[in-house]
């Protein structure tokens, strides 16, 4: 596949390049005259065949220049100056109808959010043939056999009725796959890609970016696809452009960026990374001692309206943790980890089940208990931008807990406002301001240093780093780490990011329809997953590593077909329907977790019996 | 330890250019002439606006007329009537600069009153959904099925006429509105990070509502205050119109154009048109004040 990758290179260097950007320029008015200039001095080039990464932090102007090639620019910002050279052409000199012609035959385009881009009130089908009629003749028949030939391809099953569907209707990731299939409908030669997985879940990007990747070996087109994850870069891009203020700064090859980053950015993104390479697990050990958290049985329930039936979001989840431990708890979205951590701290209320905080049963505290403890127990939420009241200062926020907690004079609670504010790494200046303005990872250490305010020993990190760049996520993780280090506080640290948890956690818990499948070390469960969804779930998983790419290596699609409904669960193994080694026994009984040789625990009777095997993930 | 980065999105220091929007500008002029006209209106006029003339029925001068009218007055003579005298002999230009005090007070107790009830009532109805607050809304629903002038007309009177009546009347049909707006937000807001942290802080709920989901869910009451204050003027003087609203000789547009409403038939106009003129103006400028402000809070 190397030696392939290296021959299309070579043929490909003589040739013109597919798409030729020089020196493109947008601006965007600001107040008082003056222009700003989010895309300034752009050039890049993309070749046949080739997939190249367009990689930069929040603001470096990625999306706009990602439109700007196709000759457009959000309001009211306009395209200043530059050449897009594609197929020989000047995009930019072409007339409006021109234009029209190229976008979508040519060049396919496909943006974040799929559910906003596609219209609410025209079936799947009908959107795919109007792109496709936007630029083909076609009679009706062959219209729809093109929408069916389409929907095949980018892998959604059962097309026949899906070319029926109305958007929403579709999941997130069938949803994308329809937008794939609306841009690639006309076969286009370049497909531009703005973070086409934002929102989707390990298993369904992999899946996707498979796909992708296949259609550009097998088709020769090219993709330039827009994004921040470097797990993505790794696995599927041939060539990585960083884009800082407006321009790229770095031109590499993927196994070049990775190895020796040039630009201060890549640098920044990738020091995490490059110093931790194949550690796993938090670099210092977490105190012995009675549990700090203990979970034995929980249980929630959630009515489902109109319906006596209930969905079953957390089913009898035991956890421990222990002092200065970080307890990963991993799975995709909708596998109940997000309520167990808002149970644990009576954000909800567990239908069942028993929570003990050092040593003290909270669920039989009453309100006025419950408040006072909560100065112990404190929660980071995942959306930075929404989680700190937007019309209050910095030190009003800050010294909110303090009110609530402490009697401490103004004079002491300003000192310890400026103390939170340096022990999480920001200037006490930023006490006065508001939220808005200030970046993703500058909020998210205010909702750290607000946690931190009244000592807590425990705290529920819920996806805190989902929204963040890749500069400001490895700058957060080096936090939580160094306060660990130095306060002893234990972490339920809830994430998607794999790579995140690699870092972060001492053990993890594996997640799936609210039961926890596997638990064990991180080094164990991330070098040799033995329950099938974990080792599907860590297939899945885009390591940043460009030496173990995914598409080198392929690996079967571990797990078919779709999650069960939460509402109406099946008897069995919940996995029983979506996994290769599952057989009678599966369907006909629940599974229990029950404890292996090597200290985790599985729920899964084959894996006990030593039934499936076991892959070695990541190897020296 | 260095600080980090802070403004991830320089870009944002540097907002984007907001078209200057002349509808607000108007807008805004228009009810900053009323409210000034509320304060020194009674004093414009070179009659008193509540005591009758000799001059009964007079129409308004021509342009023609005019200059020779202002030297009369200038060198001591009677004040000529700019905009004509009713059939009681009231100077309608006195009267019309006078009526702003009655109307915008009117019209500001009013929306002030429905504006507290209304944000009070909609956070305790969004914030706390139990079987109380439900009936709240049903309620509040069946009062906004009733026209708002049938239901202001039978309140005041039910009563009896007076000023205070006429507010409270007001207040009560327009309270529903501002119950449904904060309560829509309050249910926006409810569901936010900022909430649930200050949960996990340990607030009462009472706190949470009043000092994080309220503060955070006034705009949409405070945008609509513009419109409901020019609506009130127009319900008030449409009360006084049919004699439910203030009592004669107080100076009032709905009865200033009530008390030429008869007269218009034979030809004697100008008592009734120059205040319907007034209050289309005023209401105007409220309801586009109104509509910029919610453009802008979208913006």
């Amino acid at each position: 596949m190397k030696l392939e990758r290296a021959a299309i290179d070579a043929i490909s260097i003589g040739a013109r390049p597919l798409l030729a950007v020089e020196e493109l320029t947008v601006g965007y008015p600001v107040d008082g005259g003056g222009m700003i200039r989010p895309v300034d001095g752009l050039s890049l080039a993309v070749r046949r065949g080739e997939i190249v990464g367009l990689v930069g932090d929040a603001g470096s102007g990625k999306s706009t220049a990602a439109l700007a090639m196709l000759g457009l620019a959000r309001r009211p910002g306009r395209i200043l100056s530059g050449r897009v050279h594609f197929a020989g052409r000047d995009l930019l000199e072409m007339s409006a109808d021109e234009l029209r012609n190229i976008r979508g035959r040519e060049i396919g385009i496909i943006v974040q959010n799929p559910r906003s881009a596609l219209n609410p009130m025209l079936r799947i089908g009908r959107q795919i043939g109007l792109a496709y009629r936007a630029h083909n003749r076609a009679t009706d028949e062959e219209t729809r056999q093109r929408a069916l030939e389409m929907l095949r391809m980018v892998g959604i099953n059962d097309p026949e009725r899906r070319v029926e569907a109305y958007a929403h209707e579709l999941s997130g990731g069938m949803a994308q796959r329809a937008l794939i299939a609306i841009a690639l409908s006309s076969r286009p030669k370049l497909l531009i890609a703005d973070e086409p997985t934002s929102g989707l879940d390990v298993t369904i990007q992999a899946q996707f970016l498979d796909e992708m990747w296949q259609t550009v070996q097998a088709t020769g087109s090219a993709v330039l696809l827009v994004t921040q994850e470097l797990g993505i870069v790794a696995n599927y891009c041939d060539r990585v452009l960083v884009l800082h203020d407006g321009r790229v700064v770095e031109d590499a090859l993927v196994e070049q960026f990775f190895e020796a980053p040039q630009h201060a950015y890549s640098q920044a993104v990738l020091r995490l990374h490059r110093e931790r390479r194949l550690t796993f697990g938090a670099t210092f050990p977490p105190r012995n001692g009675t549990p700090m958290v203990e979970v034995r049985g929980l249980i929630k329930t959630f009515p489902v309206r109109n319906s006596a039936k209930v969905v079953q979001a957390v089913d009898r989840v035991t956890l421990t943790i222990r002092p200065g431990e970080t307890l990963g708890l991993v799975g995709e979205s909708g596998s109940g980890k997000t309520t167990v951590g808002r149970c644990l701290l009576r954000l909800l209320q567990p239908d069942g089940g028993a929570i003990s905080f050092e040593g003290a049963d909270i669920l039989a505290f009453g309100d006025a208990d419950m408040r006072r403890q909560r100065a112990k127990l404190q929660i980071v939420l995942q959306d930075p931008f929404d989680s700190l009241n937007p019309r209050w200062t910095i030190r009003k926020i800050l010294t909110e807990p303090l009110n609530l907690h402490t009697r401490q004079s103004r004079a002491d609670k300003a000192r310890r406002a400026a103390e939170l504010m340096q022990l999480v790494g920001l200037d006490p200046a930023l006490l006065e301001r508001r939220p808005r303005g200030l970046g993703a990872g500058a909020l998210q250490r205010v909702n750290i240093a607000r946690a931190l305010a009244c000592n807590p020993s425990f705290i529920v990190l819920d996806e805190p780093t989902s929204v963040l760049s890749p500069q400001a996520r490895a700058g957060l993780i080096e936090l939580l780490g160094r306060l660990q280090k130095e306060l002893g506080i234990s972490y339920l640290f809830i994430s998607h990011d794999l790579t995140s948890v690699q870092y972060v956690c001492h053990r993890v818990a594996v997640m799936y329809l609210g039961q926890i499948v596997e638990e064990g070390s991180v080094e164990e469960i991330f070098r040799r997953p033995r329950h099938p969804y974990s080792q599907a779930l860590l297939s899945a998983h885009l390591f940043p590593d460009p030496s173990h790419r995914r598409v080198d290596n392929p690996v079967a699609p571990a797990l078919q077909g779709e999650i069960p409904s939460p509402i109406d669960l099946p008897v069995g193994c919940y996995l029983a329907s979506r996994c290769p080694y599952a057989n009678a026994a599966c369907r006909a009984a629940p599974q229990r977790l029950e404890p292996c040789a090597d200290g985790r625990v599985v729920r899964c009777h084959r894996v006990v019996a030593g039934e499936i095997p076991v892959p070695e993930r990541i190897e020296e | 330890m260095a600080t980090v980065d802070v403004d991830t999105e320089t870009a944002s220091a540097a907002r984007p250019r907001r078209r200057v929007d002349a509808l607000f500008v108007l807008g805004l002029a228009i009810v900053v002439v009323v409210a000034i006209l509320a304060v020194i209106g009674p004093w414009i006029g070179a009659y008193d606006p509540t005591l009758t003339t000799p001059d009964v029925s007079a129409p308004p001068p021509s342009l023609t007329e005019l200059p020779g009218l202002m030297s009369t007055w200038l060198a001591g003579g009677p004040a000529p009537h700019f905009l004509g005298t009713d059939t009681s002999g009231f100077d309608i230009f006195s009267r019309l600069m006078a009526a702003p005090r009655t109307d915008l007070v009117i019209a500001l107790s009013a929306n002030g009153l429905s504006l507290v009830f209304g944000l009070l009532l909609g956070l305790l109805a969004g914030y706390f959904r139990n079987f109380v607050t439900e009936l709240l809304m049903r309620v509040s629903d069946v009062l906004q099925s009733f026209p708002v002038f049938i239901s202001a007309m039978v309140l005041v009177a039910l009563a009896g006429r007076s000023t205070a009546n006429i507010v409270i009347a007001l207040a009560f049909v327009y309270t529903p509105i501002y119950i449904r707006l904060t309560r829509a937000e309050v249910l926006n807001q409810k569901n936010r990070g900022f909430i649930e942290a200050a949960r996990a802080l340990g607030n009462r709920e009472l706190t949470i509502a009043l000092r994080h989901v309220l503060p955070n869910s006034l705009a949409p009451a405070l945008i609509q205050s513009s419109v409901t204050i020019g609506f009130a003027i127009l319900l008030t003087a449409g009360l006084s119109f049919v004699g439910a609203g203030v009592r004669p000789p107080t100076p009032e547009w709905g009865l200033m154009i009530a008390s030429g409403a008869n007269e218009i038939i034979l030809g004697e106009w100008w008592s009734s048109v120059f205040p319907g003129i007034a209050i289309s103006i005023t209401v105007f400028g409220f309801a586009v004040l109104g509509d910029a402000l919610e453009r802008r809070n979208e913006a």
